[in-house]
């Protein structure tokens, strides 16, 4: 009897375990049943490497090629902002906090996490673009730019950043750090010699969930991102996201529009693909 | 690396405290510049943490009025009670249906796979795409499937499904890594004692990484209440409480959302984000004291 | 090994240094920023209509102009660019938005108010009835020497409006059919009338009979408010009738009535072929279209072929609007 039980649950566990396989099986199904037609429609060169959004115009374009690079510039720029003052914070957190500190950062960084993106939004709006349109005013630039949606993503990915690497480095086991001071390092190269490298997988993975927050991340780039369908032509001028391009036009869409749309979302879906496919080939690439 | 040296974890390591004791000052610039710019680093941080809260409260706080918390909504009042109504329902359903299966799954792969094995690559592999989906990603899914395809319509319902799938992966692979951090030796002495796996996995394994999954599960529910893109595609926008499981509701965020939309109601928004901020806050503060209580009675149940 | 990589760390870090910095004199920038703007804010909150011409003094005209459109599809885009001329209509049937592309999407009303208001260089365009006294700093211009108001736009001198409607799928009948009628009546006309402008001045009264039910009603944002509006007062003649509301977008409004999920549907347009051919619509109000300029611009009316030019790129620069 109890040996049915063991392996009753066994099942149990092992059906559950599918279940996210499942989820990922009905999406691609599901978005590609919708978006790939599309593609085939437009064209699937014309869809992804033309250079021309038009979904109004009779004929209509549908390319997205400048919303990919969009896309693509805007994470860019959520890195260099983020990545570095993510990591730097976490060590901070880590390894140069003061115990009373802490106890106040700690729950700090758990809030910025949980605040509602459209909440960064209006953030972003209302302080960060007035503020590059005044401070890169020879630039001619109105604030709604790449340099901006940049700005506010790195700010956005802070906590998914310092939280994954904060625990990678108190992960590294002590013996590292003691280990360096025996030999004479200061506390500072220890740290930053020893204990960062030793947790270097921790904290890539950091790095891929933050590249893809900033990647998905719709409401608050809608805001000050400016939203031109075009190609970029420069950081301090407006730029359109895969994102932002699904969530602006969905509303009011119909038709072959409507399908682009969907198709678009089936485009920004391979591209978290690649990338997790990459960290996970790279991970295995560190381990070896 | 095979020095054995005694994990002190002291905030100053003997070696720091001698070296310091001897007077030794010499300047070294990495290490000057190095401490700088961690500083820099977390001050920048923090800035914009403070500055961000500063700006909610300076522009929300003045417009939070009793009006805003009336049990019905109208256009009037446009009251946010439902909502928050609404936001808990949500949270609830979503976690009911996450829960388990997050928690199954990390059990799966912990404790029952075995190392290497093909299946539990494809789970860890996919689990790691759902994690990484974008949330405006599985608002168009939820619209393509729960809503249309299942006739589901606009609906608590299909909204609850869309997000328990979106933070699945986060509540399993916290589970996972408290279940992987509980010491061989729990599971050896269990067994010792002739319990069975089942036993040993719900009696000792699961209590002793409550913490960890209890983690997971807040920062679950943060995206829960955070979340407007997905749901404004699956659970519509209807401002009153819902009668059943296929009524449209709205989260406290889309809410928010939809308040400032048309530029009406831009300082009841900033309520609106006055008391989203609340709740986070409040979320996180109960995670912390709900985390204390169950490691200590965690433990004290193995003594 | 461990050199290089100490190299590698070495120049990350200065890389971040620069970064930091950067950010760094941004935040404190920042903070002098809000109390400016909020200075404005009270400045305006005096003189909102005077504003315009006020303060003219720090204006650079020389700045080139921040053009803010809405997103492709939007009613109130459709409505702008046909009006205004900005759309190019060709004689075998194409037409062509000539919007340019560098001007900023924002994708909806508080986006496109706050923009304008926080850029002094900016122009974009909203509904009228989203123009009230809590966004300050924003001022509508007058097109071609013509005020945006209600009355211009019944008298028909101001011509930037598109309708609202509403549609069902076939005719409506029972609980639909007694909703709509009030929303054609007087009363509920009237309530129309308080933001947007009314179809019909001389309605009956409202005669219908208290119908017991529960409806849906979905779409349009922009229809929302007034839809919500209309629905309280009609719940107040009618207790019986539960009316629920879902604000999504004209399009998902009029594809609910069509597959049923919604017994009526609201769009901030018109309703496109396709639609038409199943649905039955019907208009119940109509919005006019504010070009907006911030309060700091001494512009106070375009032309409607200035309008045109600086939305299609032809005038890039304050100075070239006289």
């Amino acid at each position: 009897m109890k040996n049915v039980k063991e392996i009753v649950m066994k099942y149990v566990f092992m059906v559950s375990a599918a279940a996210s396989i499942l989820a990922v099986f009905l999406i691609c199904v599901f978005l590609f049943a919708n978006g790939v037609p599309a593609m085939r429609e437009v064209g699937f060169l014309d869809f992804l490497f033309g250079t021309k959004w038009a979904p109004s115009n009779v004929p209509a374009s549908f390319s997205i090629f400048p919303m990919i690079v969009g896309s693509i510039y805007v994470t860019a720029g959520a890195i260099i902002v983020g990545v570095p003052i993510g990591i730097l914070t976490a060590v901070f957190m880590a390894r140069f906090c003061p115990k009373g500190i802490y106890k106040f950062l700690k729950p700090a960084v758990d809030l910025l996490a949980g605040i509602p993106s459209i909440i960064y939004g209006f953030f972003g709006l209302v302080v960060i673009v007035p503020v590059v349109r005044m401070v890169f005013e020879r630039f001619d630039t109105n604030g709604k730019s790449i340099l901006t949606a940049s700005i506010l993503l790195g700010i956005m990915i802070l906590p998914t950043i310092i939280g994954v690497s904060e625990s990678a480095i108190r992960a590294v086991p002590n013996s590292y750090y003691e280990g360096a001071l025996a030999l004479g390092a200061t506390h500072e190269r220890a740290v930053f010699f020893t204990v960062l490298p030793a947790a270097k997988s921790g904290i890539l993975a950091g790095v891929v969930l933050g590249i893809g927050r900033a990647i998905g991340e719709t409401m608050a780039v809608i805001m000050v991102a400016g939203n031109q369908p075009r190609m970029p032509v420069s950081i301090f001028k407006g730029v359109r996201t895969l994102t932002a391009n699904i969530v602006i036009e969905m509303g009011y869409a119909t038709g072959l529009h409507r399908e682009v749309l969907i198709a678009t979302g089936v485009v920004l879906f391979v591209f978290i693909l690649i990338i997790n496919l990459s960290f996970s080939a790279l991970k295995r690439r560190m381990k070896a | 690396m095979t020095s054995e040296l005694t994990a002190n974890t002291k905030n100053e390591p003997e070696v720091l405290q001698k070296r310091k004791r001897r007077g030794k000052k010499k300047v070294r610039p990495l290490s000057m510049m190095l401490r700088l710019l961690v500083w820099i680093s977390a001050a920048i941080t923090f800035a914009v943490l403070i500055f961000l809260v500063a700006y909610i409260l300076v522009r929300g706080v003045p417009y939070l009025s009793p009006s805003l918390f009336e049990w019905t909504y109208n256009s009037e009042n446009v009251s946010m009670l439902p909502s928050i109504i609404n936001t808990l329902l949500m949270t609830v359903i979503a976690l009911a249906v996450a829960i388990p299966f997050g928690i199954f799954t990390a059990i799966f792969l912990v404790e029952y796979a075995k190392k290497g094995n093909k299946f539990v690559t494809i789970v860890r592999l996919t689990s790691e795409t759902l994690s990484g989906i974008p949330s405006i990603v599985y608002g168009l899914f939820g619209m393509l499937f729960f809503v249309t395809y299942l006739n589901w319509g606009y609906s608590l319902l299909a909204g609850a499904a869309t997000l328990s799938i979106m933070v699945l992966p986060l509540i399993m692979r916290t589970t996972e890594e408290a279940l992987l951090a509980v010491p061989d030796s729990y599971r050896e002495a269990s067994f010792g004692l002739g319990a069975g796996k089942l036993r040993t996995v719900f009696k000792i394994v699961l209590p002793s990484a409550i913490p960890g999954i209890l983690s997971g599960i807040i920062l679950a529910i943060g995206r829960i209440v955070g979340e407007t893109a997905a749901l404004i595609y699956t659970a519509g926008t209807m401002a009153t409480l819902p009668e059943n499981v296929f009524s449209s509701t709205r989260t406290l965020s889309v809410h928010m959302y939809i308040l400032s939309g048309e530029g009406l109601n831009i300082n009841e928004s900033y309520a609106t984000a006055v008391v989203l901020l609340l709740l986070v806050l409040l979320i996180n503060w109960l995670s912390g004291v709900a985390a204390k209580k169950l490691t200590s009675s965690g433990l004290r149940d193995q003594q | 090994m461990k050199k290089l990589l100490s190299t590698i760390l070495v120049c990350g870090l200065l890389a971040a240094s620069l970064a930091g910095c950067g950010s760094n004199d941004e935040g404190t920038t920042t903070q002098g920023s809000t109390g400016t703007t909020a200075a404005t804010e009270d400045g305006s909150t005096e003189g909102t209509t005077e504003g315009t011409t006020e303060a003219a003094s720090d204006f650079d005209t020389s700045r080139s102009i921040s053009v803010i459109s809405r997103e492709d599809g939007s009613g109130t885009r459709g409505a702008f660019i046909e009006l205004m001329g900005i759309e190019v209509k060709g004689e075998d049937g194409s037409s062509t938005d000539m919007t340019t592309v560098e001007a900023d999407i924002a994708s909806r009303t508080d986006v496109m108010l706050t923009s304008v208001a926080g850029d002094p260089y900016a122009i974009g365009y909203v509904s009228m009835g989203s123009l009230n006294e809590t966004v300050k700093a924003v001022a509508a211009v007058a097109i071609d020497g013509v005020e945006a108001t209600t009355d211009n736009i019944i008298n028909g001198t101001y011509a930037v409006s598109r309708p609202f409607n509403i549609a069902t799928n076939g005719e409506p009948t029972g609980l639909v059919k007694d909703f709509i009628d009030f929303i054609l009546s007087a009363e509920g006309q009237a309530i129309v009338a308080e933001d947007y402008i009314a179809v019909d001045s001389e309605a009956p009264a409202y005669a219908g009979e208290a119908i017991e039910g529960t409806i849906s009603v979905g779409g349009s944002s922009s229809v929302s408010p007034v839809m919500e509006q209309l629905i309280e007062a009609y719940q107040a003649v009618n207790p019986n009738a539960t009316i629920e509301l879902q604000t999504t977008d004209s399009t998902s409004g009029m594809t609910g009535v069509a597959e049923g999920t919604l017994d009526i549907g609201m769009a901030s347009r018109a309703l496109k072929d396709t639609e038409a051919e199943t649905l039955n619509g019907i208009q119940i109000a109509l919005d006019g279209i504010a070009v907006i300029v911030n309060t700091e611009n001494p512009i106070d009316n375009l032309t409607s072929e200035q309008v045109r030019q600086i939305y299609v790129g032809e005038v890039t620069s304050w100075a070239d609007v006289q």
